[in-house]
């Protein structure tokens, strides 16, 4: 059992992966070398574009028409993988290695129906009759525990939600009980909820199975709670491979250091510490620089760096890292760059003026859909129903919440996009419950938003220059030839300078375009600017950077802030005030830390126990929700959330509409359950003190 | 800022903006079809353009010595029904098609993009009803709708150019429309419309340039659809009034001598058929091209 | 998902409706005077004057449109008195509105030469008398009137003592000799009853012409679907698993370049191909009556030959575009990595979805399809609904050219409904919402 144990089921030697393109071969993966043993999970982390996919689809050698392994060696159960027939590997895939990758209703055919789906793998692979492969495939949805399987195997794709179509593709993975499991970003398109259960499953069936996964994942808490080995990617090399604890407590490489100083830790605010972020971007696949890939961009590069690519090397017992200085970064202390401010200026001090600038009380927001039977009434989605929250002067308000909470319909109606169903919405004293068109310039001008998608805040037709001179033209009648000057003076500060001045958004990385986004936003000084999650589409190591200077631009122009967003450790760094949203409620409000600490609403009691955090030290109460959230067309009586509430009292959470319970200092809860109950309850997270770094 | 660094700096805009247009335009070179669709479609505009010096004689000019003649050193194409030079005849129908052919699409690009971006952008009743009628012009066989209009207003040059707006429209508006609503829900719409931008500005500055390149490309398979049209119509005898040079109303007339002088049908056939191929071929090249490259 | 059926079939009858308001308007109220066109360039203004009241073109747009659409003896009976009824009485007479009487008697007038106004009765056993009419009604005005059915399929008022006759000129098949009423209602059944009008062509009711035109124009484009749809389908699927390789690329070049050649340039270079340099195979013009086409299979053969180069062509490249879009799907992707073997994986997770986008864009293309048709028609001289609508469209026919319009975009219209019935059946997204 012992030796079983020890060989590993894949061995990956240099591997190299090339793509034709019509610049001649582009090497997108070159000397990755790791090794995956039966009931490990080998997490796989990086940014985007550093090859992590790449190199799953490289291990059952299925890169499209243009992409080929050009070196090295895949070793699986003993055997090596290139270089085989198409009809070997075939037989290979999904019998001995399974995959299961991102965004689950792509990955299912919508024409057929899921029994047809999952029983064909059998049939295929184990020759097995239909009737037997549906038994078998029954007993397996029961497993990842997909209620009513035998009318699941019925349906087809559109009919299961997102956590339930993952099940599906998580249990057609394990039909044939594979030795080796893929799995590239599962639980991305998921909610963190429906996230954290599906990790979970994960861990429970691979204790079950004795699987060997690799894991995938550009986040990394998530990376820091399932692996039990981490290997970290960088510009298509492995730069770092070691235990999981290692990884983020003690990393060897420059580029792992980097992206753990650039995550907010939990404990983490804005008042007390500051995120570095990795100076430069990513360089593309064909623009190498020639020697360690990472040197452009580290802070202890030396001449040496410039010359000689570093090899993989053992820097520990287990901890490898492609550095030549590995030893001596790793115990070097660490000092930020001259670029970096070495505090910022109090934030605080701004809410001098304790008047609310903005005031909205019992928002509502209906939408209207078509009905689906056949004569039947117009139904209402009720996105925000009855949100009442505030907002202080140059602080920064959090709204939390998965998605279909309501948090973004809240906003869009705060900047007049959506017309409000009812309540009050004042601000800077002015009623603003109308629609943008019937809004004055000033207050337009006062009301901006960041958005979310940084590839569609920006119009693609137009340059830089000319997408942020229009709101100055328009909002402080700046004179035409002063525009240049004024957006280049905004440019400067988003830290990207002139030379930005006409180029064209393709141009730009996606870091790039959030802070033109921002730019843009801004140009007209607006009192209030609300962010819709600015940072979710961006890479870790530019997230801090985007994040940092929405710090600055509220330190320099007192700027007040709506920070929507999903990830809690974020908005706990970020902002001064949260309030959490569940079906179109507020369920808890208050001042940051008192959100984070008891007493917790039960809703906010279970997010924080799914969110996975970027430390695999940091110990967390698992509480799950069942089933999922219900739809907002006809939202359950009395409190919304005692359909999943681990902790609902009875009947009366089904009948009454919960009250708000104040637990002092600005910080209320809308429960049935009494404070002293919810101030017993033990803190979900603990971080363990820190002996190091 | 010294002036001549302004003027270097401005000169350095210049040279990049047209570093992009070459950018653009150079995508052709990388289709071999499109290189060939496109060297068809120049051959045909040179043709047009120096028509007068290329005739050999007046394409009206009618010898009754030969009638339906085979091809000869004075009538290198032969000569039709009339006696009339089959060749000139031929270069100058160039001139009727590629002159009417573009300035329809014109129209009907004009025309279509404007109902396409209002019915998009406003949505609701507005779309619904621009919409269903566009849908009850569309449910009309094309050729149907030609031989309707063309009967009803009689055949001119001005009425094929009516006729053809009309009938190309509501496809172009369906192009854009579906456009908008894409382009509509992205995020800098947003951003102008909190900004309180008026929604003819939207309509304007921020949608319709990002719909640009599917437009041109529709745009450009239309005008080979025009000339299609242009030519049947011509066929059947609802093009324009003889005895104007026109490659459909030139087969129209001469098929009736089709068992006496084949070449009189075969030679504008041939010349309709490569000039609607090159323009295909040169537009569906380009689609294939750009679409790679997104 | 019968809400979205019903909704789309809903669609239709708007669709219909807006478009049958779109050819009368085009055709009636555009520019021209039919009753002029009809009569010629040498009739006098008075004779003008007599056709427009006898065709109906004095009243107002909409009462037209309506009795073109609806008819209007269930209008026009209070008139006479009588109820109204199309008919036919001899085997070989052509349908003629009559009168009836309580008895079944069918009745007519006729205002005789020197006589006066003439009863004409049909008896139910088909006994046919004439009689000299005498139950003059008096008006308020106290002249006498009667309002009655003639021989032509108006209502008529007459007038005793103007009995004038007034004798119309005769052209293309139309003799006008009966004029001698005060006022003039035409009758029609309307097309939704079925009855589309006389032609001004012919002079003969549109509707059986119609019919047998259109059966054979079925033959001609059935036959072609037939041959296209495999043919284009096999290519398309072909040249999309191909994607960019010699196959595809032959597959698409050809397809490119055969749907770009218009109709009439194909016709003719098959035509002198074939019937002129090889003389294998008849070429045009040489259908001399309706049937001919089943008489001699033969002459079929490069009118489908035509139709098939040009439509082959479209199918093909919208089966191929759907196809590579399809092998590109995230879903493809996981059938390979599940180990399903190549044919598997196209026959059963590619093959149904990608014909699931072009079955709608195929059904669409009926419309270009019945175009084709006109010229391909016009090109070989076929005996088909499409040569009918030119030669009604070069005369001016606007009975049977609203007639022909309604039928093919009903045609059209009708197959996209199919299409998309079709398509939610093969589409499990909309069958169970």
């Amino acid at each position: 059992m012992q030796q079983a144990r020890s060989a590993p089921i894949l061995k990956v030697q240099d591997l190299a992966i090339a793509y034709e393109t019509r610049k001649g071969d582009i090497t997108a993966v070159r000397n990755v070398s790791f090794e995956i043993r039966r009931g490990e999970t080998l997490g796989i982390v990086g940014e985007s574009g550093c090859g992590k996919s790449t190199v799953a689809f490289g291990i059952v050698n299925f890169l499209g028409r243009n992409g080929r392994i050009t070196g090295g060696r895949i070793l699986f159960q003993g055997q090596d993988l290139v270089g085989r027939s198409e009809e070997e590997l075939r037989r290979l895939r999904g019998d001995r290695i399974a995959m299961v990758y991102q965004d689950p209703m792509q990955a299912l055919n919508p024409s057929l129906r899921i029994g047809e789906q999952l029983s064909e793998v059998l049939v295929v692979h184990r020759g097995m009759k239909r009737k037997e492969a549906e038994e078998r495939c029954m007993q397996m949805l029961q497993r990842v525990y997909m209620p009513d399987p035998a009318s699941v195997m019925r349906r087809y794709p559109h009919q299961l939600s997102g956590g339930q179509q993952q099940r599906v593709v998580i249990a057609m993975a394990l039909l044939n009980d594979p030795a080796l499991l893929i799995m590239d970003e599962p639980t991305t398109a998921l909610d963190v909820t429906v996230e954290a259960a599906v990790l979970d499953l994960v861990e429970e069936l691979q204790k079950d199975f004795d699987t060997a996964i690799m894991y995938i994942s550009h986040n990394l808490g998530v990376i820091a709670r399932v692996s039990d080995t981490v290997g970290v990617m960088y510009a298509g090399e492995l730069v770092e491979r070691a235990p999981v604890v290692d990884v983020f407590l003690r990393p060897h490489h420059p580029y792992t250091q980097g992206l753990m100083r650039c995550v907010p830790r939990l404990g983490m605010d804005k008042a007390s510490s500051y995120l570095y972020p990795i100076k430069g971007r990513v360089p593309p696949p064909d623009h190498l620089p020639p020697g360690c890939v990472f040197e452009p961009r580290c802070p202890y590069a030396r001449p040496a760096c410039c010359e000689t690519r570093p090899e993989l090397r053992q820097v520990a017992d287990g901890h490898w890292a492609r550095c030549l200085f590995a030893e001596e970064v790793a115990q070097s202390v660490w000092a930020p760059s001259d670029e970096v401010p070495a505090r910022l200026p109090a934030i605080h001090a701004a809410a001098a003026d304790d008047k609310p600038l903005l005031v909205v009380r019992d928002a509502r927001t209906y939408y209207e859909v078509p009905s689906r039977q056949l004569m039947g009434r117009k139904q209402l989605v009720k996105a925000v129903d009855g949100v009442s929250v505030e907002v202080r002067r140059g602080q920064t308000l959090g709204i939390v919440g998965e998605s279909g909470c309501g948090k973004t319909t809240l906003v869009k109606t705060i900047v007049g996009m959506e017309k409000p169903t009812g309540g009050e919405f004042e601000f800077m004293g002015v009623d603003i419950a109308v629609p943008v068109s019937k809004r004055s310039l000033e207050v337009i001008r006062n009301l901006q938003m960041v958005f979310q998608n940084p590839d569609s805040t920006l119009n693609p037709s137009f340059s830089v220059g000319q997408q942020i001179a229009w709101p100055l033209r328009r909002f402080r009648k700046v004179p035409h030839n002063q525009v240049r000057g004024e957006v280049i003076r905004l440019l400067e500060m988003m830290k990207l300078g002139e030379r930005y001045y006409d180029r064209l958004p393709r141009q730009l990385s996606g870091g790039e375009k959030q802070r033109v986004g921002i730019a843009r936003a801004i140009a007209g000084l607006p009192a209030m600017v609300l962010c819709d999650e600015p940072v979710s589409a961006l890479d870790v190591s530019v997230q801090a950077a985007v994040l940092n200077l929405l710090l600055e631009i509220q330190a320099e122009l007192g700027t007040t802030m709506v920070f929507i967003a999903h990830d809690l450790s974020v908005v706990r760094f970020f902002c001064d005030y949260i309030a959490v949203m569940y079906l179109g409620h507020v369920v808890e409000s208050g001042p940051v830390e008192a959100i984070y600490a008891p007493p917790y609403h039960p809703y906010t009691e279970a997010l924080l126990s799914a969110v996975p955090f970027p430390d695999p030290t940091v110990e967390q109460k698992s509480i799950r929700l069942s089933g999922s959230v219900p739809s907002a067309l006809n939202p359950p009586s009395g409190c919304r959330f005692h359909t999943r509430c681990p902790r609902k009292l009875g009947e009366i959470c089904e009948r009454e509409t919960p009250p708000w319970q104040d637990a002092g200092n600005g910080h209320r809860i809308f429960c049935h359950i009494p404070l002293e109950e919810l101030r017993k309850v033990e803190a979900v997270v603990t971080v363990p003190k820190k002996t190091d770094n | 800022m010294t002036v001549a660094a302004d003027l270097g700096k401005s000169l350095d805009t210049g040279k990049r903006r047209w570093r992009r247009v070459w950018e653009s335009v150079s995508v052709i070179f990388r289709s071999r079809v499109a290189v060939v669709g496109l060297s068809i479609v120049i051959f045909w505009v040179l043709v047009a353009i120096f028509a007068p010096v290329l005739a050999p004689h007046s394409p009206f000019a009618q010898d009754s010595a030969a009638i339906n003649k085979p091809p000869s050193p004075t009538h290198p194409l032969g000569t039709d029904h009339l006696g009339r030079d089959i060749l000139s005849r031929l270069i100058y129908g160039s001139r009727t098609i590629l002159l009417l052919a573009p300035i329809s699409v014109l129209c009907s690009v004009a025309l279509g993009t404007l109902l396409g971006l209002i019915g998009g952008y406003y949505g609701g009743l507005v779309d619904e009803v621009v919409m269903r009628i566009l849908d009850a012009i569309m449910a009309f066989p094309t050729i149907l709708l030609y031989l309707i209009i063309i009967s009803a207003i009689g055949p001119s040059a001005f009425n094929v150019v009516l006729a053809i707006t009309f009938v190309g429209a509501p496809g172009i508006a369906r192009l854009v429309r579906s456009l908008t609503l894409d382009i509509r829900v992205r995020d800098f719409v947003a951003a102008a419309k909190l900004r309180g931008d008026s929604d003819w500005r939207i309509m304007f500055v921020e949608i319709l340039p990002n719909a640009r390149g599917p437009l041109i490309i529709d745009a450009m398979l239309r005008v080979g659809y025009a000339i299609f049209a242009i030519g049947t119509l011509g066929f059947l005898g609802l093009g324009l009034p003889p005895p104007t040079p026109d490659w459909g109303g030139m087969i129209n007339e001469a098929r009736k001598y089709i068992w006496t002088n084949p070449l009189g049908v075969l030679w504008p056939a041939i010349a309709i058929s490569s000039l609607v191929v090159g323009l295909n071929l040169f537009a569906d090249g380009l689609r294939e091209e750009t679409t790679r490259y997104q | 998902m019968a809400k979205y059926i019903l909704r789309r079939i809903g669609f239709m009858l708007l669709t219909m409706l807006l478009v049958s308001i779109a050819i009368f308007l085009i055709s009636e109220v555009a520019p021209g005077d039919v009753a002029r066109h009809i009569l010629g360039q040498f009739a006098t203004p008075e004779q003008v004057e007599l056709l427009r009241d006898q065709m109906g073109l004095d009243q107002s747009v909409v009462v037209r449109y309506l009795d073109w659409l609806v008819g209007n003896d269930w209008r026009l009976w209070r008139l006479v008195g009588k109820p109204l009824r199309y008919t036919r009485v001899g085997q070989y007479d052509s349908p003629s509105w009559y009168a009836v009487e309580a008895d079944g008697t069918l009745k007519q007038w006729r205002m005789k030469k020197g006589t006066g106004l003439v009863e004409i009765r049909i008896s139910p056993d088909g006994k046919r008398e004439e009689f000299l009419f005498e139950d003059w009604q008096i008006a308020e005005d106290g002249s006498e009137i009667f309002w009655g059915v003639d021989t032509a399929d108006h209502v008529v008022l007459w007038r005793k003592g103007e009995e004038a006759q007034k004798v119309g000129p005769a052209s293309a098949g139309r003799t006008m000799t009966e004029a001698s009423g005060v006022e003039y209602y035409p009758l029609r059944k309307g097309l939704l009853r079925g009855d589309p009008g006389i032609s001004l062509r012919t002079n003969k009711p549109v509707g059986p012409t119609l019919v047998r035109r259109l059966r054979n124009s079925f033959v001609l484009a059935g036959i072609a679907f037939v041959i296209i749809m495999p043919i284009a389908l096999l290519l398309g699927i072909l040249a999309g698993l191909k994607e960019g390789r010699a196959v595809d690329r032959t597959i698409s070049l050809f397809s490119l370049i055969t749907t770009s050649v218009p109709e009439f340039a194909s016709g003719v270079f098959l035509i002198l191909l074939f019937a002129f340099w090889l003389k294998v195979l008849p070429g045009a013009a040489v259908f001399v009556s309706d049937v001919a086409p089943f008489m001699q299979p033969k002459l079929l053969i490069l009118p489908v030959l035509t139709l098939t180069l040009v439509e082959v062509g479209y199918v093909t490249r919208m089966t191929r575009a759907s196809m590579i879009e399809v092998m590109n799907a995230p879903y493809i992707r996981t059938a390979f990595l599940k180990g399903l073997p190549y044919w598997r994986i196209v026959f059963k997770h590619a093959v149904r979805n990608a014909l699931m986008a072009p079955i709608t864009v195929i059904m669409l293309h009926v419309n270009w399809l019945i175009g084709g048709i006109v010229v391909v028609e016009s090109v070989f001289g076929y005996p088909g609904l499409g040569m009918y609508m030119l030669d009604s469209a070069l005369f001016k026919d606007i009975n049977a050219i609203e007639a022909g319009a309604m039928v093919m975009v009903a045609l059209a219209v009708g197959t996209q409904l199919v299409a998309d019935i079709i398509y939610t059946f093969l589409n499990p997204r909309i069958r169970y919402t």
